[in-house]
């Protein structure tokens, strides 16, 4: 099982962050390597992605089912692979600020952080990544956070997300696709604050 | 003549290493130690070339290696394996080079360079013990590479392969070959995954980068791809033009340049002209274009080949959605070497030894002069699912649904037939004819899982044939497969025993020398077999590097 877990603090209201999080087309694009998603319902939806494993790049479809819309402080979902043996949940987790521990947000258990060696290779991987994504630049270093100024922080985005690949080469691609998931999650969690930002 | 010398070089060393693979990077190393400054230029984004993709074999006969497991060998024996693979399309010259100085080269890598080779015990030659002068023992590879030890050239080297899981050979035969590999140990490969332990190519390719890059510091440059040879007035090559970040790069090399940029796979034109194929895809990342060919023929280097009927093309297929830098990648089809999967063709018949790529590479391409075809093209993948049950096609474990794009799947063979535009009478009776001699575990007609090598490599050992069992268990598949190169190529640019080009007039171009695939194979001639590529390489690598620090 590889879990990433990624906070990004903004300027802006939990509520807005509800808002824009509330409607799964506003932030499709933003996950990593999005291909294409189609929704059937509220709650269900299949996505295609685009995701590295090692030096090649993969074409990942899965579904999606929401377990649960509860705004504007959580959504939960469960993840399964049509194409791959995987299964995995998430959750964007918002608050208020100074409210981000022991709200019961989180039901995934942050992983510890790292070591040195496991940043230094999923810095590796990023850089994988990005060069298949056709962004060649590097990002800042990694810190699982994107901060707004301390002052200014009036609410927290925090996007965790399991994935469990199945079959019997699970515990390598596990170890395969983590890396991965580190960048994807940082990179949903602070593009979706960015945006509202942005539009606010 | 083509070339210029520019107002002023970007940079000014004494020699120019084109690419990373083990061809360039020796002669960087060795051009280094004779007292040369050095610069390497990729075109890739990473280091390491296609060996870093492959499965690092190496092939040395008679090395210190063989010894410590306790392995016999002579360098008699050796030459008359050699002389047996050339199938007399050799050039004695560069073979005699060849095996004068290939174990000299690869203990220079040891010793010199830190690279941890160890014998591959039980991997036997590709024709043992058939073939005069062949052995058991021969190969090398490496033992596990830390990449951590590449500092900040460990995210810019290939960390893996997408053809070989971090396994070293040792355990991959303990764990019971390719054909068991749903359950090899993925506990401990997962560790070595996370911990960056590379073994294969990618661990092979890491001792050789960190003895350059690392070790001796030599400057590298990776996105800088080499376009131009440039010669000063008396035809001597000087420097190159690059490419780096969308500008010119001249990079000068006082004492000379080595090309080893490997070959063409990615050139579809030419790799379908020179291998003389309808299609052309390759396992290989896509960086490989037959610039060395261009740019030798700017100069007028001369070109040699070898036969194209007895190279590495091999015939696989791409996952759908899989890709590499961009590029579709294709894997060869293992699979066929598996019990319960044979090949067949559009009549539905057997051609071939499915297990031994050597007798399907020329079979395959047989031209039929009655009926102007060629009756073998496209091989079809026809497995069952005693198959399925058992092993994968590709990364579709068993239990998996194999997409339909990929394979057609069918209650009976003669839908099976249908479906894959074969004819269903021909299938049927192949069948039939197959299955009676895989019942104990024979095959009369073509003798696959004669070779050792073919039992060890893909064969699963728990047969009475490790390369044969019945295709009868329905659901039945079929795979429409490609041609796919593993960038060994039929041509290349010709050159002497010190590894330097010849001019289409016969003289060497002084300061230009090629190593590697981008060097015509002639010192093999018709006798490409795994581990002789990457021997070859080092081997010619070593050779220019002395000669270019006057050695
Ligand atoms: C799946 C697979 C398994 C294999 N296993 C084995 C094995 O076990 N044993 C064996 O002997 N062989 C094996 N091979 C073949 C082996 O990898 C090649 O023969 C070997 O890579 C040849 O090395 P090279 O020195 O020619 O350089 P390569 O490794 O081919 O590297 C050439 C480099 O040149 C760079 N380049 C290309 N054009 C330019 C340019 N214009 N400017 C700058 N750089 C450029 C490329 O990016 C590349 O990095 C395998 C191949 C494959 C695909």
């Amino acid at each position: 099982m590889a879990e990433v877990q990624h906070t990004a603090t903004s300027t802006q209201p939990i509520e807005s962050i509800w808002e824009f999080v509330k409607e799964i087309d506003n932030w499709a694009p933003m996950v990593t390597g999005y291909q294409e998603h189609e929704k059937q319902n509220e709650n269900d939806s299949t996505w295609v992605l685009k995701g590295d494993l090692g030096s090649v790049t993969r074409t990942l479809k899965f579904k999606v089912h929401v377990t649960e819309w509860a705004g504007p402080e959580r959504v939960t979902f469960e993840l399964e692979g049509i194409n791959e043996l995987m299964t995995g949940k998430g959750v964007f987790s918002m608050s208020g600020a100074g409210d981000g521990d022991g709200d019961g947000l989180s039901e995934i258990t942050p992983p510890a952080r790292p070591g040195f060696f496991a940043r230094l290779r999923d810095a590796i991987v990023r850089f994988f990544v990005y060069k298949v994504m056709g962004r060649h630049e590097s990002r800042p270093p990694e810190d699982r956070q994107t901060s707004a100024e301390p002052g200014a922080v009036r609410s927290e985005l925090r996007f965790s997300l399991e994935i469990s690949p199945g079959g019997p080469m699970g515990p390598m691609i596990n170890a395969m696709v983590k890396p991965a998931l580190v960048v994807a999650a940082e990179d949903l969690a602070r593009d979706i604050v960015a945006r509202v930002e942005a539009e606010a | 003549m083509s070339s210029r010398i520019p107002a002023r070089w970007d940079l000014e060393v004494d020699v120019v290493a084109v690419g990373s693979g083990l061809g360039s990077i020796t002669a960087a190393l060795a051009a280094h130690d004779g007292g040369k400054r050095v610069v390497i230029l990729d075109k890739a984004p990473r280091l390491g070339g296609l060996c870093a993709y492959g499965g690092g074999e190496v092939f040395v006969p008679n090395s210190r290696y063989m010894a410590k497991i306790g392995k016999q060998d002579s360098d008699e024996a050796a030459r008359r394996y050699f002389a047996f693979l050339s199938g007399g399309f050799n050039e004695p010259g560069l073979t005699e080079k060849l095996l004068a100085t290939y174990r000299e080269a690869v203990e220079y890598t040891a010793d010199q360079a830190g690279v941890r080779w160890e014998a591959v015990d039980g991997l036997d030659d590709y024709y043992y013990p058939d073939a005069p002068g062949s052995a058991t023992g021969r190969y090398l590879a490496v033992e596990p590479f830390d990449g951590s030890q590449l500092g900040d050239w460990q995210s810019k080297t290939w960390a893996s392969s997408p053809h070989f899981p971090p396994a070293t050979h040792k355990e991959m035969y303990a764990w019971g070959g390719l054909a068991n590999i749903t359950k090899w140990d993925y506990e401990l490969l997962g560790q070595r995954v996370a911990e960056d332990q590379r073994t294969f190519g990618p661990g092979m390719m890491g001792y050789f980068v960190k003895a350059a890059v690392v070790d001796r510091k030599i400057e590298a440059h990776v996105g800088t791809a080499v376009r131009e040879l440039i010669t000063d007035d008396d035809g001597r090559v000087v420097g190159v033009r690059a490419e780096k970040d969308g500008k010119d790069f001249f990079v000068r090399g006082a004492s000379g340049v080595v090309l080893g940029v490997g070959g063409y796979d990615h050139n579809k034109k030419m790799a379908m002209m020179h291998e003389e194929a309808h299609d052309w895809n390759s396992a290989t990342q896509p960086y490989f274009h037959g610039d060395h060919l261009v740019m030798g023929a700017e100069i007028g280097a001369d070109t040699a080949s070898v036969p194209t009927y007895n190279l590495a093309m091999f015939y696989g297929y791409n996952i759908p959605g899989e890709e590499h830098d961009g590029a579709p990648i294709f894997r060869s089809s293992w699979e066929c070497g598996c019990p319960h999967a044979i090949w067949v063709n559009e009549a539905g018949e057997r051609f071939t030894d499915e297990s031994f790529y050597k007798d399907y590479q020329p079979r395959v391409r047989q031209w039929n002069g009655r009926t102007q075809t060629q009756d073998n093209v496209p091989p079809f993948l026809i497995f069952d699912t005693n198959y399925r049950e058992r092993y994968p096609l590709g990364s579709f474990m068993p239990g998996m649904d194999i997409p339909e794009e990929l394979a057609v799947k069918a209650d009976t063979p003669r839908e099976l037939a249908e479906k894959l535009g074969i004819d269903a009478d021909g299938f049927e009776k192949t069948l039939a004819r197959f299955n009676e001699g895989a019942r104990d575990g024979r095959d009369p007609e073509f003798d696959a899982g004669h070779f050792s090598w073919s039992n060890r490599l893909a064969g699963d050992p728990s047969y009475p044939n490790p390369n044969v069992g019945v295709v009868e268990k329905p659901p039945f598949y079929g795979v429409k497969l490609s041609p796919v190169g593993v960038g060994i190529n039929s041509h290349g640019l010709r050159t002497n025993a010190d590894a330097q080009v010849l001019h289409v007039r016969g003289h060497a171009i002084p300061g230009l020398y090629a190593v590697g695939i981008s060097a015509a194979l002639l010192d093999l001639g018709n006798g490409y077999q795994s581990g002789t590529s990457n021997m070859r390489a080092i081997t010619w690598g070593y050779v220019a590097g002395r000669h270019l620090g006057g050695r």
